[in-house]
């Protein structure tokens, strides 16, 4: 079974995102972080998370842009800067359709670009469709030596 | 020959009488003693001065280097003109000449120059200065823009989204009034959401930077038209475009106004049985260039109304009937100015509209 990590600062879009997730039966662990600084502490198992195991990295991150402290966008750059988390598969998840902010993401090496639909139904839909084609169709990168 | 120079020989030069009875004020002196060697009536009566006295004031003291003061006291700007007359003398004629009035244009000439640069610069500084502003508030907006894009729809999805977990979670036990209202919410969440889009793309096409080439409207008329069939696969709608049609504008502006006029005239004509809509251009011959249209047997407009279509949340029909958020024609409007086109519109109600538009 698969991993993500969902990177999102709303309470509602959390229950709503694991909500959807929960009528596929494709995950079995989302797990949750609230900002950017902990998403970077998650993923590099730093500070909060220094404890972990860093190389139990998720299948693939769900990434909010506006996010407190750390935005999505230096989150992402400084993922793509550590060889660890270089290849990751990052999929944006953003309310976001501003031409900059799809610029931005898709320069500093996003996987994907997602903007969340208003409609329940369509939002479980996309994210199913995520689910299915990042961690079933696709061919994940490499472990990272 | 040399012509005699000694004071004598000029003084009883042929010559004097014209020098004498002559309008100018005039005199000559030696240039290296400064004596005046003969002066005539005109200049005596400029200065009021008696020729004896004249004959003894130094020449310097005549004529500052370009001006001499008038017995009136009024300074009289003058042009002296050194003249050699030969037989070893330096000879200088002084013939006044009153240049004042060219003096006064020259020097209003330099302080309207002045003046000019001093506008030119406040205008510099004006044009600086709202620059600076302009550019705070097209910050503002894009901040603004940013925020509706985002934060507005947020809550909007938790709306949508609880009303539609509500459904699921216990529909089974709500009466079907509950269950209408909750769907009125999910609706009403989804038209805020269409708002918010069309809001966000009426402030896109006034930031987007144009990039003009080079556009194949034809083919994006036709691709526009395949979308929207795909939309309504039952609606019959026939559809006619003309070939060959090419614009010089921005693509991504042109798609979004043709956008919007073929999906007004897709929805105004839902209510005709056989619904026609057709793109095409003409050629204006005064001057306009290509005039594009979108053409449909829809329900048409109060051609009264015609200057309120363009303006934004102006909407001319029941939104029951025919649900919009008033923001597509105002797009349609600022793309085409921004183009530096125009756009109008004619229609009679039940007959159907046009709507005309160029791009230069």
């Amino acid at each position: 079974m698969y991993q993500i990590l969902l990177v999102e600062d709303n309470a509602d879009d959390v229950e709503l995102t694991l909500r959807a997730f929960r009528k596929s039966d494709l995950v079995n662990t989302v797990t949750v972080v609230r900002d950017g600084v902990e998403a970077l502490d998650y993923l590099l198992a730093t500070g909060g998370h220094a404890g972990r195991d860093g190389e139990d990295l998720p299948d693939l991150v769900l990434l909010d842009i506006k996010l407190p402290r750390v935005d999505g966008l230096q989150v992402l750059e400084r993922l793509r800067a550590n060889p660890r988390t270089k290849l990751l598969p990052i999929v944006v998840l953003t309310s976001s359709i501003e031409p900059k902010d799809l610029q931005t993401c898709y320069a500093l090496g996003a996987n994907s670009y997602v903007r969340k639909p208003i409609d329940f139904q369509q939002f479980s839909k996309a994210l199913q469709q995520i689910g299915s084609y990042w961690l079933e169709t696709n061919q994940a990168p490499p472990a990272p030596a | 020959m040399t012509a005699p120079t000694d004071d004598h020989s000029l003084k009883a030069s042929p010559y004097r009488a014209i020098f004498l009875a002559h309008s100018e004020p005039m005199w000559f002196y030696d240039r290296t003693t400064s004596a005046v060697i003969d002066v005539n009536d005109a200049a005596l009566a400029f200065y009021a001065m008696t020729r004896d006295g004249f004959l003894r004031t130094p020449a310097g003291d005549l004529l500052t280097t370009h001006a001499a003061r008038r017995a009136d006291g009024r300074i009289f700007y003058a042009d002296s003109h050194e003249c050699d007359l030969g037989g070893g003398r330096a000879l200088v004629l002084v013939a006044l000449h009153d240049v004042t009035a060219l003096r006064a244009a020259e020097s209003a000439l330099a302080r309207a120059e002045e003046e000019q640069r001093r506008q030119t610069a406040e205008f510099e500084e004006r044009v600086r200065e709202r620059t600076v502003q302009l550019q705070a508030a097209i910050s503002e907006l894009e901040a603004f823009s940013y925020s509706v894009s985002h934060d507005l729809r947020a809550p909007l999805r938790s709306i949508a989204g609880f009303s539609q977990a509500l459904i699921e979670d216990a529909g089974p036990s709500l009466s079907a009034d509950a269950r209408d209202d909750i769907a009125r919410i999910i609706a009403a969440a989804g038209r805020m959401d269409h708002l918010i889009n069309d809001l966000l793309t009426l402030s896109m096409v006034t930031r987007a930077e144009m990039r003009r080439e080079s556009v194949d409207v034809s083919e994006l008329a036709n691709r526009i038209v395949a979308e929207l069939a795909d939309l309504s696969p039952t609606r019959p709608v026939s559809t006619t475009v003309a070939s060959g049609m090419v614009a010089h504008g921005d693509p991504r502006l042109v798609r979004v106004a043709l956008e919007n006029l073929l999906t007004n005239a897709w929805k105004f004509t839902s209510r005709r049985e056989r619904a026609c809509i057709e793109v095409g251009q003409r050629d204006d011959s005064d001057s306009t260039g290509t005039v594009y249209f979108v053409r449909d047997n829809g329900v048409g407009f109060d051609p009264a109304f015609a200057d309120k279509l363009f303006g934004p949340f102006q909407r001319l029909h029941d939104a029951a009937d025919f649900p919009g958020t008033g923001i597509g024609l105002a797009t349609v409007r600022r793309i085409v100015l921004r183009h530096g086109g125009r756009v109008w519109a004619e229609s009679r109600p039940g007959q159907g509209a046009c709507f005309y538009f160029t791009l230069q």
